[in-house]
């Protein structure tokens, strides 16, 4: 393709001076266009693609929970997940006669277990109001069941489960959701579940906003 | 009349000023793309099906290796060398021009500050090469706790230099952390974070598709 195109026309002149023929410098540019787009390919692509996602979290100010902004919350509307080690998943819903059982992140697992809560809320307490603002800004009048989910990972848990488990509540569309230190209380009803939840209201209370 | 003949052979295109186009854009995507400075740890980090881009506007990251290390980076030479004479004169380090030079263009470190001298004056090579302990974090007392000294003043000092309008923005926390980090290495990080009032920040995970394939 990169050919030199040569005058092809004059030949020689008779009796004339020999003179040098005359090269056109005409040469085909296309390949070097072909390179010079992929190679803006290449930086366009490398360089918006380098973002990488983000999910943004929010933590609960320290120190200044204040009594007023303590809001209780229907005991029957808390589900607690415990993040537990090789994956695993514990949870129970409220406080009294709480009963552990455990489940994984499968598609199957954790995020059924959300999604029964929500339906059981719903079922009791029908779909409450909200407002959200959409994508444009403006606010819009949803529905929804509002769920409680403590989420506490334990010792031996990866972060990933903690990232996995952050993923549910946005794919449930899980509205309240805190990231608390496991208690002492949880780790014995992980080891021994027959045992029971000894947990008072007060001391979920205190841990919550210790 | 004479019949019209087609004319012979590929027509000709003048494909300078397409080439000129190419290569100014490709001149300027090259000199746009920011260099990836050298990390000094590999972090795979877990999936999500999160979709929000990291902003524009000055990063702050706290790496978490696998084995709970913690690396700290952050964006713009001009806040780093801010921040490296503040601390320098604050702790009496004995770092000089050249080291604070260094400091400004090394990318993510991971030392204590007693070595922090030692470290930046290795050959970068070899600075690539050796493993070091991290951040010390101090879990008892923040004030010790070498890592919020170190997100303290860099955003501090990034504030400062909004404030003289040298930079635009403030800076954004990011939590980089691998999948398999043990929680409890990243619980450190988050208490030392939320322990300096910083309770908004970003975990940096890689996409992944969202169920039922939407």
């Amino acid at each position: 393709m990169a050919e030199i195109a040569q005058d092809s026309g004059g030949g020689q002149k008779k009796g004339g001076k020999v003179r040098s023929k005359k090269m056109s410098t005409r040469i085909d540019f296309t390949p070097m266009v072909d390179l010079g787009f992929l190679l803006i390919t290449f930086f366009m692509l490398t360089t918006t693609l380098a973002k990488p996602n983000i999910m943004a979290l929010v933590m609960p100010e320290k120190d200044k929970i204040k009594e007023e902004d303590i809001e209780p919350v229907k005991e029957s509307k808390v589900l607690t997940l415990l993040l537990g080690d090789k994956d695993k998943v514990y949870y129970y819903e409220g406080i009294t006669d709480a009963k552990l059982d455990s489940t994984d992140f499968a598609a199957e697992g954790v995020r059924q277990v959300i999604l029964n809560k929500m339906d059981k809320v719903k079922a009791q307490f029908g779909l409450e109001d909200y407002k959200k603002k959409n994508k444009e800004g403006v606010e819009e009048d949803l529905k929804g069941s509002f769920i409680n989910v403590i989420i506490k990972p334990m010792k031996g848990s990866r972060y990933k489960n903690l990232v996995d488990a952050l993923d549910e509540m946005a794919i449930c569309k899980v509205r309240y959701y805190v990231i608390l230190d496991v208690s002492k209380l949880e780790e014995d009803f992980v080891k021994n579940p027959a045992a029971g939840l000894k947990f008072s209201a007060e001391a979920q209370l205190e841990a919550a906003t210790k | 009349m004479p019949k019209h003949k087609p004319k012979r052979g590929a027509p000709s295109i003048d494909m300078t000023a397409m080439c000129d186009v190419a290569f100014l854009l490709l001149t300027f995507f090259m000199l746009t793309a920011k260099s990836k400075p050298q990390e000094t740890v590999i972090v795979d980090t877990p999936t999500s099906i999160s979709e929000t881009k990291l902003p524009d506007a000055g990063t702050l990251t706290v790496l978490v290796s696998k084995e709970g290390k913690v690396f700290l980076d952050m964006a713009g030479s001009h806040t780093r060398t801010e921040l490296i004479s503040d601390v320098n004169t604050r702790y009496n380090l004995g770092l000089t021009q050249e080291d604070a030079v260094r400091f400004a263009n090394v990318g993510s470190f991971g030392v204590s500050r007693a070595q922090l001298k030692q470290w930046l004056r290795m050959d970068p090579a070899e600075r690539g090469k050796i493993q070091t302990d991290g951040i010390p974090i101090d879990t008892a007392d923040v004030n010790k706790s070498e890592l919020a000294d170190w997100i303290h003043n860099a955003r501090l000092a990034q504030f400062r230099l909004k404030q003289e309008g040298k930079v635009k923005d403030e800076y954004v926390m990011v939590v980089k952390a691998d999948a398999d980090t043990p929680y409890e290495s990243v619980q450190k990080v988050i208490n030392t974070l939320v322990d300096i009032n910083v309770n908004k920040f970003n975990l940096i995970t890689t996409s992944e598709g969202k169920p039922g394939g939407e």
